[in-house]
């Protein structure tokens, strides 16, 4: 059996991993690294949950820890790779409102609040154990970090990033502040590929010209060729 | 046994979808869907057995209470008379090739798919697993608003999008509150409302105000409350109207009966007092930004829009009351709200096949010889016009009527505010009409504009709206009160 101690040394590690990959997130141009960043902070909080299976041994977090590397590590990053690779974007250097030095810092200053205020809030509730505290605050503050990319970017396949962020630290606060019953996690999941390959699809229609638009629906089989009148 | 009804049912006609070629054949499919959800949903109604355990319907997260089967009876309705009017709609959106053909499957498979969402929603006891059907419902209606064949169409549709889904999360982590609060106060944790109602008492004030303002951000985002209401004109102005008309008067209330079952939570503990002026401020502010932006709006589809945004500030407004009566009327005005609106949308709707070709989204109106080319449409809007403005002989008077009391007895300030506020959206319709519909072209242009020859399948649905509009402005039955009773006391207001 692996020390318990040791376990929790190697989740602050992961933490630590998580907040650089958002940063990472907030302030990049480059798309193609873009996603292959999304897929590694995915990756993290699959070893996230297997090392809280190790302490706590419920299978709710190893189903969970399966759903997650299936999609997002693997299926949801190949296709937005994919996607990108046929439109051909790059780099997204468009910022609305904020500059990535100012977002870091507001993350900076967003993440100090959460501990704040979830401090405040969760003061009665029993069992609050320093780790699991820390996973909240961690959480939150990625899903804040997410909600910046959304809002701060021009592309809409940099904002799909930013809500997929968002929705991973909605995973890890889930993970760490309650169990929640593994059929919710998975129906998310199902949600989450729909919105993603319909955003994507979207995206492809903004980033060109409409015409184009349609034959490359055509090319990608996403809209069947025109039939025959009544 | 009902969930499975509904999912053979929607089964049944998204295979029909696929295997169907022209539009009037996916349309009856669609037609069809919504007529036997109807009459499951009135069956439910008139065999007295509601609230129906999870045990008959065939799975622990559904149950039938009053509030899920009223909110489900005002969606089929609408959903029917949309699909009566999508026929000769779409075929229009066709002819002048606003729709790809190709993408016909696409528009009525979603169609038919977010009647089937929107039901299992209302049905759900399940929170966590209403706010995924409720997320669903988001990716679903903006698909039907990006499907015409327009840039800015998909602008509307990935604004609403990113703007509901990120809030719809902030709701999500509210949830999760939610359920480590039952958690520790029953040892099991669990987010079936029925039993967290009843264990509602007991839960600590600050986690339930955490909760409640978490989830409110993304229930509010749905209904198009201020200050997340940005996406909505949008949306529904570009839409396809037979989609608008869903998107205004089903969509805005799946967000609504969100909040009003966690505010029935919230309402059992000492967080309420909290909680209740926070939604009044909420809500003036919403009905207020509606007001403002109505005023210069030259566009029917948007002032409608913005409509819809009012009037939503007035359900929270009479959510914030939190008295048994306020609530009475708040459910009436729902009902109220939606079918009103949906009129008002199948009506602009036929306008804008008229004058499709000088009207753009953003454009002023360019309507002329209204009266003379399509009086029906006309009169549709200024009755609908009239009634959303809460005129007496239709069914918002009433509720207006009744929340503005109610909100007399609170705060006399709050009052005066709204009645002002009410007073501009009704300015701003009136002067719209006024303006719009007196344009009469010149005698020599007069043959320029050729008449639309609107379907019978497109006139039929306003002329049943108005007379049901009329009907419950002015007959009240025992059933509906009793009815709206039970509503009221199963949130155990």
């Amino acid at each position: 059996m692996i020390d318990p101690a040791f376990i929790q040394d190697v989740i602050r590690v992961l933490f630590a991993v998580v907040i650089v990959t958002a940063a990472y997130i907030i302030s990049t141009r480059n798309m193609i690294s873009l996603v292959s960043v999304y897929a590694l902070q995915s990756l993290t909080l699959v070893f996230m949950a297997l090392a809280l299976y190790s302490l706590e041994g419920t299978t709710v977090l190893l189903a969970i820890a399966c759903i997650t590397f299936a999609s997002k590590v693997l299926v949801i990053p190949y296709f937005i790779a994919t996607i990108q690779e046929r439109i051909r974007i790059k780099r997204d250097i468009e910022f609305h409102f904020l500059s990535p030095t100012t977002s870091l810092l507001l993350s900076m200053a967003l993440m100090l609040f959460i501990y704040i205020a979830l401090a405040h809030i969760m003061e009665g509730t029993p069992g609050r154990e320093s780790l699991f505290f820390f996973g909240a605050v961690i959480g939150i503050s990625l899903m804040l970090m997410g909600m910046m990319v959304t809002f701060s970017r021009k592309r809409a396949i940099t904002k799909v990033l930013g809500y997929l962020t968002m929705e991973n630290g909605v995973l890890l606060f889930g993970m760490f502040v309650t169990e929640l019953p593994f059929i919710i996690e998975f129906l998310i999941i199902i949600d989450l590929i729909i919105l993603v390959m319909l955003t994507t699809i979207l995206t492809v229609g903004l980033d060109s010209t409409l015409e184009d638009y349609h034959n490359r629906l055509h090319r990608f089989h996403l809209v069947e060729d025109t039939e025959e009148g009544p | 046994m009902i969930l499975l009804a509904i999912i053979l049912i929607a089964a049944a006609s998204l295979a029909l979808i696929a295997v169907s070629r022209t539009n009037r054949q996916m349309n009856t499919v669609c037609i069809a869907e919504a007529a036997l959800f109807l009459a499951i949903a009135v069956w439910l109604l008139l065999s007295g057995q509601v609230p129906i355990s999870s045990f008959v319907i065939g799975s622990q997260y559904f149950f039938i209470d009053h509030l899920g089967l009223f909110e489900v009876l005002i969606s089929t309705i609408i959903f029917l008379l949309a699909a009566i009017y999508a026929r000769g709609y779409v075929e229009g959106l066709i002819e002048t090739h606003e729709l790809g053909k190709g993408s016909l499957k696409l528009f009525y498979g979603a169609w038919a798919f977010l009647l089937t969402v929107i039901l299992l929603a209302f049905f759900s006891d399940n929170l966590a697993l209403f706010w995924i059907f409720a997320e669903l419902t988001t990716v679903i209606s903006a698909m039907l608003v990006a499907i015409l064949y327009a840039r800015d169409n998909i602008d509307a549709a990935i604004k609403y999008i990113f703007i509901a889904s990120v809030s719809m999360l902030f709701s999500f982590v509210g949830l999760v509150f939610l359920f480590e609060t039952s958690r520790s106060v029953s040892g099991e944790g669990t987010l079936n409302w029925t039993v967290l109602i009843q264990q509602a008492h007991l839960f600590p004030t600050g986690m339930m105000i955490a909760a409640f303002a978490l989830v409110f951000i993304g229930f509010a985002a749905k209904s198009g409350i201020f200050p997340f209401h940005t996406w909505l004109p949008e949306a529904h102005a570009r839409a396809p109207s037979a989609v608008s008309a869903i998107l205004s008067g089903v969509l805005l209330n799946v967000g609504i009966y969100g909040i009003i079952r966690v505010f029935a939570i919230v309402h059992q503990t000492p967080a309420v007092t909290t909680l209740s002026p926070l939604l009044l401020v909420f809500g003036l502010l919403t009905v207020g930004i509606a007001a403002l932006s109505m005023l210069p709006q030259k566009n029917l589809k948007k002032l409608i829009a913005f409509s819809s945004v009012e009037n939503m500030g007035i359900l929270l407004i009479g959510l914030a009351i939190a008295t048994p009566l306020a609530l009475f009327w708040v459910l009436f005005h729902i009902m109220a709200h939606a079918f009103t609106k949906a009129s008002l949308f199948f009506s602009a709707g036929i306008l804008h096949r008229q004058y499709h070709s000088t009207l753009s989204t953003d454009a002023v109106d360019d309507i002329r010889d209204v009266f003379r080319l399509q009086p029906l449409a006309a009169w549709g809007v200024i009755l609908g016009g009239l009634a959303i403005i809460g005129m007496p002989l239709f069914p918002v008077f009433f509720s207006k009527l009744f929340i503005l009391l109610q909100l007399g007895s609170v705060s006399l300030p709050a009052l005066i505010i709204l009645l002002f506020l009410l007073f501009i959206t009704a300015v701003s319709l009136g002067y719209y009409v006024i303006s719009t519909f007196t344009q009469v072209s010149r005698p020599e242009t007069r043959d320029d504009i050729v008449a639309y020859d609107t379907p019978l399948g497109m006139k039929v649905p306003v002329i049943i709206l108005l007379i049901l509009m009329v009907f419950l402005g002015t007959v009240f039955t025992v059933g509906e009160i009793t009815f709206l009773d039970r509503i009221v006391a199963e949130l155990m207001f």
